[in-house]
């Protein structure tokens, strides 16, 4: 028996009406604007925010292109504050600033289309006790504005790619601490949103799930083109996955721009490992004017070498001192010791003293 | 399979429409019912609920039984003689005869399981969000905070409907066949605006009143010695102060009463007739209930405003 549909047409005219008076999906709906690339990803002007007398921020100018940014600073530096403004929840005190090509000094409504755009991890659980996984996510993309069975769909595709297969089906609170950091950045992805706000996103894991989380956020920047601003304490965490930062101190930038130019070059220090005779080797270091500044370690050395100094001469001093150099390359500044430096330089500017470093490298 | 999988659950960049912010709303609604109806708890009250309507759909159906076949007739209880017509004349105090007090009393009856019903909602769905951070959550999507109180309230008058709107409309149709339906219809349509009036101000009141004591309270065992402080410590101090004094003005403490007498004006009660005796005027229970709900509204309004700020 053959079926016709005479009234195909009507339905979905029909279903297009229901779905419209619904205000599932409208013709003149929202559309996510595209972010140009092209153009910087945050700018501000003498941005500035008080919480009555107390200034959390009081001058930032900055000018940040796309990419992963690294947000650093000490408790109290204002880093959550400046997440509150770029999410839309605060205004500028003062000063001007536009994230995402939205003024970040707009009314509230107007604000909140920043949160169209960016995805949120917070540091905080932010879970929906008695929701599945996938149930969760699903509702996140729907919240974000996605109809709701493209929420349902786009919720089990970030849940695969997030390597949550069948705990997806597990209600979250049974979620070991790695899957509620998984879980929460489904929840800032699922809605597809070019900018990535990450708040201590490795907080609370061990070692290897730290590591597979911060691969799982490398790969999502770079295979789907995501812009990441990551706030945290763990200074590693922003040498894995940042190409720039920005250190907040005392609500004022110390410094902001692309990590390896912030770094200090030091071109006349190495780092050696060594197998042999630590003694004999460090006499004849000493005997051509080298500098032990690091020697905690057997094997391990860190040296400041004379101006005309060329790597080649190591070996000409192993080979004297009965030695094997397994391992010689240029001591680059650490993004602590740039950290460090850069508080310590912003704190003598402020005339205090230098106090003792407030941050974690991240090694466990 | 592994390759068929990866295929299907390609994550895809989106390109799509956006619904209005109202849809979040129904998503918050429909979530918000979702965790309800997971608790069994929920069913417990429910079923409850249940057994009131039940009393009065069969004890309706059976006065009206009683009345057509057996009214001359005298019965024995324990072994004591009694004119059935004698007994209707002592069941019609129960109003179960389709009258505006019918519905009145029914709505009445089921504040009892409305108030552990609201109790527990009300810890299960802003409390919960508090206690567990989720407030957060809302709090990073393209909503206002207004959106998330639509949804969360519109989910509370939701379980009032079902649990004093619907039955009550069973009732009034179940009274409409049991006499002549016509008539009766004809003669009592606006018993139908009286049930969704007091209905919708329940829903209303209620549901606000849930959120502001639920965003204050958070966790459900305060919250339900909170809703026994308001619902039944003050109504047995307003019955002691009313008949101490003889004053109805006390009888403003008792929020359920005030609810009530505003529902039966909703009816067009005859106010001498409400019992029992003596009653606040109708405009003083309404002005109550504008109090409350402005109240309510206000302290909402602040803890949203100033929430993460």
């Amino acid at each position: 028996m053959q079926i016709t549909r005479p009234n195909a047409i009507n339905s979905h005219v029909c279903v297009a009406f229901i779905r419209g008076l619904a205000g599932v999906t409208r013709p003149d709906a929202r559309v996510l604007m595209v972010y140009p690339l092209s153009s910087p990803l945050l700018e501000l002007h003498h941005l500035g925010r008080d919480y009555g007398s107390i200034t959390a921020l009081s001058d930032i100018s900055l000018t940040l292109p796309p990419g992963r940014i690294g947000l650093l600073g000490p408790n109290g530096a204002g880093k959550s504050t400046l997440l509150k403004i770029l999410l839309g929840w605060l205004p500028p005190s003062r000063g001007t600033g536009r994230f995402l090509n939205v003024e970040l000094t707009a009314p509230a409504p107007l604000r909140r289309q920043l949160r169209e755009r960016v995805g949120f991890m917070p540091e905080a659980d932010a879970l929906i006790p008695g929701l599945s996984g996938v149930e969760y996510v699903a509702f996140a993309g729907e919240l974000c504005g996605l109809p709701r069975r493209h929420a349902l769909r786009r919720a089990h595709e970030i849940l695969h790619l997030l390597e949550m297969d069948e705990a997806r089906y597990r209600p979250v609170e049974s979620y070991s601490t790695g899957m509620r950091q998984r879980v929460k950045l489904a929840q800032a992805l699922v809605h597809d949103p070019p900018v990535l706000l990450l708040d201590e996103p490795t907080a609370g894991l061990d070692p290897a799930g730290r590591d597979a989380l911060l691969q799982l956020l490398e790969h999502i920047a770079t295979q789907y083109n995501k812009s990441i601003i990551l706030s945290t304490h763990l200074l590693a965490d922003v040498e894995r996955i940042c190409d720039q930062v920005v250190v907040l101190a005392a609500g004022q930038v110390c410094a902001a721009g692309q990590v390896e130019h912030l770094k200090d070059p030091r071109g006349n220090r190495y780092r050696l490992q060594t197998y042999g005779e630590d003694e004999v080797f460090a006499t004849q270091l000493r005997l051509h004017n080298i500098t032990i500044l690091d020697h905690h370690r057997p094997g391990a050395w860190r040296v400041l070498v004379p101006a005309d100094w060329k790597p080649q001469h190591f070996f000409k001093i192993a080979h004297q001192s009965q030695t094997i150099i397994h391992r010689l390359v240029p001591d680059e500044e650490t993004l602590e010791e740039l950290f460090l430096r850069l508080l310590s330089a912003n704190k003598m500017k402020r005339g205090e003293d230098a106090g003792p470093p407030s941050l974690s490298t991240g090694e466990k | 399979m592994k390759g068929v999988d990866s295929q299907l659950l390609q994550f895809t960049p989106w390109e799509g429409n956006h619904t209005r912010r109202h849809a979040a709303a129904v998503a918050i609604l429909r979530i918000s019912l979702l965790l309800i109806v997971r608790q069994r708890l929920f069913w417990a009250l429910l079923a409850l609920a249940a057994l009131a309507f039940f009393f009065f759909f069969y004890a309706q159906y059976l006065l009206v039984w009683i009345s057509q076949h057996l009214a001359q007739e005298t019965i024995r209880i324990a072994g004591f003689p009694v004119s059935v017509s004698n007994l209707l004349r002592f069941l019609d105090r129960l109003a179960l005869n389709g009258s505006a007090h019918t519905y009145g009393n029914f709505i009445w009856f089921q504040g009892y399981i409305i108030v552990i019903l609201l109790a527990f909602s009300g810890s299960q769905l802003f409390g919960n969000d508090i206690v567990y951070g989720s407030m957060l959550f809302y709090y990073s999507k393209p909503i206002s905070l207004w959106h998330y109180f639509y949804g969360k309230c519109c989910t509370i008058a939701l379980l009032l409907l079902m649990t004093t709107f619907i039955p009550a409309i069973i009732l009034w149709i179940e009274a409409g066949l049991l006499f002549d339906w016509k008539t009766y219809y004809m003669q009592n349509y606006h018993l139908l605006l009286g049930i969704t009036g007091y209905s919708t101000l329940i829903a209303l009141t209620l549901s606000l009143l849930t959120a502001a004591t639920a965003l204050l309270f958070r966790r459900t065992t305060p919250l339900v010695l909170a809703w026994m402080g308001l619902f039944v410590l003050l109504r047995l101090i307003s019955n002691w102060l009313t008949l101490a004094t003889q004053d109805a003005s006390w009888r403003l403490l008792d929020l359920w009463n005030n609810l009530y007498l505003c529902g039966l004006w909703c009816f067009g009660v005859d106010h001498a007739t409400i019992r029992p005796v003596p009653q606040p005027s109708y405009d003083a229970a309404c002005l109550v209930i504008v109090g409350i709900i402005i109240l309510c509204l206000m302290y909402i309004n602040f803890y949203l405003k100033y929430l993460y700020k």
